[in-house]
């Protein structure tokens, strides 16, 4: 059987200007067909030529300027771009300069809620003094061993209060400061507590008997969970 | 500019095509800046050839040099030159913009509109052409065809016309088209190939 070339076709193929279904017909027909084929390198050849011919134009410097502009931009690979978003974040987070900004900021909002939560207790506690019929705030003054510190103990009712401290030291994990209640010269504990890293604390008191009972009170420094009796220096007292 | 930057300038503008493309496959800005310097033009001509808007054929060039630094490791010496892939590249894509505003007259440009078959004279003896041999070559090629014929090689060309298109365009029968195609196809192989 006689093989029907497409001939007529190539030239015009080449230039790519055939319809859809001549276009077919050429590229099936060469898949097989080596003398097609070198016609149609022949005549690519052709096209390529004319390329050559064209009317030259010089592009303003812009255009160079703005495409190494793009280059460089996209000279960092995609992936890096990722690795690089993902954890230059952290690296510039712990960087030396940074991490100074960081503590900074930490430290302000550390500050910054210790006195919104010292406001919040002071402003519950004076809302207490004034609106409860039975509430009373004695206030501790410090002694020479902590000439800075103050507190009051508010109480709430016959056997419960609440004693707030401020600049009192910190002490070393081993010690805590005990409050005392005073009756006749006999001490009994109120309990225990430490204080925060800016001097402030705060402890709960249930009295074994009312408080209507003792005279005075009085903090001392004493070892972790507290002693039966004060061993340690006195830090603030009072008079009930 | 640095010493090793003169250098490696130096190095690349030595360089020939070929070397030049597999040093943009490994991402050299240097390379892609020579290979602009020898060939902008060349796209830039071709762009604007095709499209007759400056500031269109500005961005295609761009584009056409972008593709190459993104994909320089698709060119095969196997299938032709540099310079007829970069020719080639930028012909393509300029006639895909071509096309995509023809299809949208809305977004044409009236002047260009109205100039759109008003061919810039790009394939006769006008042109200002590098002093090369070959294209001296090409336009006395081209000067050997009838202008008919010349007339619907270039919408071919530069237009991306089919022969349908280009006998609706010039209201000639297809048979016609066909015949002027294929023989100034082979008047041209004849002269610039054989």
């Amino acid at each position: 059987m006689e093989i029907e070339h497409v001939t007529d076709l190539i030239p015009a193929f080449a230039l790519g200007c055939l319809d859809e279904d001549e276009a077919k017909e050429v590229k099936q027909h060469l898949e097989s067909c080596s003398e097609c084929s070198a016609e149609l390198r022949a005549y690519q050849k052709v096209v390529d030529h004319l390329s050559f011919g064209i009317k030259q134009f010089t592009p303003p410097p812009e255009v160079k300027e703005r495409l190494l502009e793009q280059v460089a931009l996209e000279r960092v690979a995609p992936e890096e771009k990722k690795r690089e978003g993902l954890f230059s974040w952290l690296k510039d987070l712990f960087s030396p300069q940074r991490l100074w900004q960081v503590a900074s900021v930490l430290a302000i909002l550390i500050l910054l809620v210790v006195n919104l939560l010292q406001w919040q207790q002071n402003t519950s506690l004076r809302a207490m003094t004034r609106g409860g019929a039975t509430a009373q705030a004695v206030s501790l003054t410090g002694t020479d061993a902590a000439p800075k510190a103050n507190g009051f103990l508010v109480i709430n009712n016959s056997s419960h209060a609440t004693l707030v401290v401020n600049n009192l030291p910190v002490l070393p994990e081993s010690k805590q400061y005990q409050l005392w209640l005073i009756k006749n010269g006999q001490r009994t504990s109120g309990g225990v507590f430490s204080v925060n890293p800016d001097g402030t604390g705060s402890l709960l008191i249930n009295s074994p008997q009312p408080f209507a009972d003792y005279k005075a009170l009085g903090v001392t420094i004493e070892p972790k969970g507290g002693s039966a009796s004060p061993t340690g220096e006195k830090v603030l007292g009072g008079d009930l | 500019m640095t010493t090793a930057e003169v250098s490696a300038a130096m190095k690349f503008a030595a360089m020939d095509d070929e070397n030049l493309i597999r040093a943009v496959t490994q991402k050299n800005a240097v390379a892609l800046e020579v290979l602009y310097d020898r060939y902008g033009r060349l796209v830039f001509s071709m762009a604007y050839n095709v499209i007759s808007i400056e500031a269109v054929a500005e961005e295609i060039t761009q584009d056409v040099f972008i593709q190459v630094w993104q994909r320089a490791v698709t060119y095969n010496p196997g299938h032709g030159k540099v310079t007829t892939w970069l020719a080639s590249i930028a012909r393509h894509r300029a006639i895909d913009v071509y096309r995509r505003q023809r299809s949208h007259p809305d977004e044409i440009d009236n002047g260009w509109e109205e100039d759109s078959y008003e061919l810039p004279d790009s394939l006769d003896l006008q042109f200002e052409v590098e002093s090369s041999e070959q294209a001296g070559r090409v336009r006395t090629a081209l000067n050997q065809l009838p202008d008919e014929q010349k007339r619907v090689l270039a919408l071919a060309f530069f237009k991306g016309l089919t022969q349908q298109e280009i006998a609706d365009e010039i209201d000639e029968p297809l048979g016609t088209v066909k015949t002027r195609i294929r023989l100034a196809m082979q008047k041209l192989r004849l002269i610039l190939v054989d």
